[in-house]
């Protein structure tokens, strides 16, 4: 698409979407929303890169090999913060009992290990959608 | 061994495979490092299975671990008893063959290196979910673990490089998410009566209501028998596999007949004795169901296994047959029935991967796919051959090779129950399993070589089919340990 005015808008508000994304995975735990919502929300971002500015542009800015890495840590963040509880001589996942700050009800830090294991599931959302799209687009070539 | 390891064997059971399904992506170039980190898993998760199997045995271990610390009704649970160690045990036995079958042997089947990582992902995703499905004792866990499952079956099928690979899985996923689908109904409507997703307490509230709730706990059950029944191919509702389990790449085949669809038994099975009760089932008339299935299965399908020429089509069918020795085992209802079954379980596990890895190893070696044109390659390729023909006399049931032991109990357990239809129907189906096996063994053996050049694997693929073959001669000859945790599992079950 060669429109100017979708061009200058689109560039405008992706910062804003990205932004409230990451906003929503962060307060994921103590609020509606959560990782999985905020994770598609940075991911549409980047797709609505991709339909505007063309899928090439969006290639060279996000390579597929940092996709393949986000989507691989991503997950395995989420293991390591299982093994907290592990290191700490308590079951697997364990939030409170493996000696975690829980905080003041209500702020960012009440949710403990769940804020930091959203961040890591945000992530990895956020790249299989890009993929996912990146796919299907290729295919439509 | 450290505390720390011991107290959180079953969650490391778990997360091994999958941590390194998670890191394989990423060294998707070097096939080296992917290979020895598979047989890196594959080893570690052998000791461990067998770790756990030893602490279970001797009351090392606490038979409940709770995720998080929560405990029961509110946290999920991991049930560790004989039932979920000797799983492990059969997964862990398996895996380290085909992953040793699988080294440096993938790319003509599967194509390029991406593709043969991504195909070692799924494999890896596979047994961890497979791994979850033995130990969890969550209703909701079991769905999302039997979803991870048959994605990732659907992706082995598919991994194949042939056009017909995509054809056979895109059935498969048409058929078992239809499974899924009726599962989740299934579990659905034992949480609606119970009000508990934790398997212990939906049992207790079960014996309670289901005589004001006959109707929904039958459907529940029939839900539940349909769905896992797609999904293990249990006999009407087995039209997916024959395609699917014969175009999959070798190891995924060796995989897929022999752990697979016994994941999904599993977990069927402890809907049926832990969360509902044996008296139950017998009230309801879902043993009937069961039954009835498993001896059409074992007859028509060996029948029809007779009929085909492509070998590993044959060994697809052949599975079908076997699976209705397990249901036929499990509707007896009673303790040699049930512990020859999950003997038997273990001991198809070896024999179906053993004989689909050798098959494939023929297969791909000479590139003739039909029985007939094997004929002489015994001597071309003794040590393939060899590992087929031990496998086979093992799935034959002849005495001194594994199936023997688990055909011997369902047999024991059919006459305690006074069935004698089964017992003959039992015996019938070594009779036709000899029927489709051993012209393939006389073929290979005692007919002139119609082909040229063909030789024996390099070493890791004939450590991989010798391994296999050992174990298909030591459970037969000395059961034991096997036999033993059989036995406890199926008592386990049984009485409440």
């Amino acid at each position: 698409m060669r429109d100017f005015v979708l061009k200058r808008v689109v560039a405008v508000i992706i910062p804003f979407i990205s932004l409230y994304g990451f906003y929503v995975i962060l307060h994921g735990a103590i609020s509606p929303g959560g990782s999985f919502a905020g994770g598609i929300i940075v991911a549409l971002s980047v797709i609505a890169f991709a339909t505007i500015f063309g899928l090439d542009r969006a290639k060279e800015k996000l390579p597929e090999k940092i996709l393949v890495w986000t989507d691989s840590y991503g997950t395995l963040w989420y293991v390591l913060m299982g093994l907290v509880g592990i290191v700490k001589g308590v079951p697997f996942l364990s939030n409170r009992l493996a000696g975690i700050n829980l905080g003041v009800p209500g702020t960012l830090s009440a949710g403990g290990l769940i804020a930091l294991i959203g961040i890591g599931v945000g992530i990895r959302v956020a790249s299989t959608m890009i993929t996912l799209f990146f796919t299907m687009m290729e295919e439509e070539k | 061994m450290p505390a720390v390891i011991t107290a959180n064997l079953p969650v490391f059971l778990i997360i091994l495979p999958l941590i390194a399904a998670f890191i394989l992506p990423t060294i998707a170039r070097r096939q080296r490092l992917q290979e020895n980190l598979l047989l890196v898993v594959g080893s570690l998760g052998l000791l461990g299975a067998g770790y756990l199997v030893y602490l279970v045995m001797h009351g090392g271990i606490s038979s409940v671990y709770q995720m998080g610390g929560w405990p029961a009704p509110w946290g999920i649970e991991l049930q560790v008893d004989n039932l979920a160690s000797f799983f492990l045990l059969v997964v862990a036995l398996i895996i380290l063959p085909v992953f040793l079958y699988s080294r440096r042997n993938m790319a003509e089947e599967v194509g390029s290196r991406e593709k043969v990582a991504r195909f070692y992902v799924l494999i890896l995703l596979l047994i961890g979910a497979l791994a979850g499905m033995a130990l969890t004792n969550d209703l909701f866990n079991v769905y999302v673990l039997v979803e991870v499952a048959t994605i990732s079956c659907v992706g082995l099928v598919s991994s194949r490089n042939h056009p017909l690979s995509a054809e056979a899985a895109f059935r498969y996923l048409i058929l078992a998410t239809f499974g899924s689908a009726l599962i989740l109904g299934g579990i659905g409507f034992i949480y609606i009566i119970t009000g508990h997703l934790n398997m212990g307490f939906a049992a207790q509230e079960l014996v309670q209501v289901w005589q004001y709730r006959p109707h929904v706990v039958w459907m529940a059950l029939i839900f539940l028998l349909a769905g896992f029944g797609i999904k293990a191919a249990l006999f009407p509702l087995h039209l997916w596999l024959p395609d699917a389990h014969s175009i999959a790449p070798t190891p995924a085949s060796a995989l897929l007949s022999g752990l697979a669809v016994k994941g999904y038994l599993i977990c069927l099975f402890k809907f049926f004795y832990r969360v509902a009760v044996p008296f139950l089932l017998q009230e309801l008339a879902i043993d009937k169901i069961m039954k009835w299935a498993g001896l059409l299965g074992i007859v028509l399908a060996s029948l029809m296994a007779i009929r085909q020429d492509e070998l590993k089509r044959r060994l697809a069918f052949s599975t079908v047959a076997q699976i209705g020795y397990l249901f036929l085992g499990a509707s007896l209802m009673n303790t040699r029935g049930l512990s020859g079954t999950f003997f038997y379980l273990a001991s198809h596990a070896v024999i179906k991967s053993a004989l689909f890895l050798s098959a494939g190893m023929m297969i791909s070696v000479t590139g003739k796919k039909k029985v007939s044109q094997l004929a002489g390659i015994g001597k071309k390729m003794p040590v393939t051959t060899a590992v087929f023909t031990i496998a086979s006399l093992g799935l034959v049931g002849v005495p001194l090779f594994s199936g023997f032991v688990g055909k011997w109990y369902l047999l024991l357990g059919a006459l305690d129950s006074g069935d004698f239809l089964s017992a003959l129907v039992i015996i019938a189906g070594s009779v036709l399993c000899a029927a489709y096996l051993f012209p393939v063994v006389r073929l290979a053996y005692f007919e002139p070589a119609e082909i040229k050049e063909a030789q024996d694997p390099g070493i890791p693929q004939k450590l991989a089919l010798v391994f296999l073959a050992v174990l298909v001669v030591l459970l037969g000859v000395m059961p034991g340990i096997v036999l033993e945790l059989a036995n406890r599992a199926a008592l386990d079950l049984l009485t409440p």
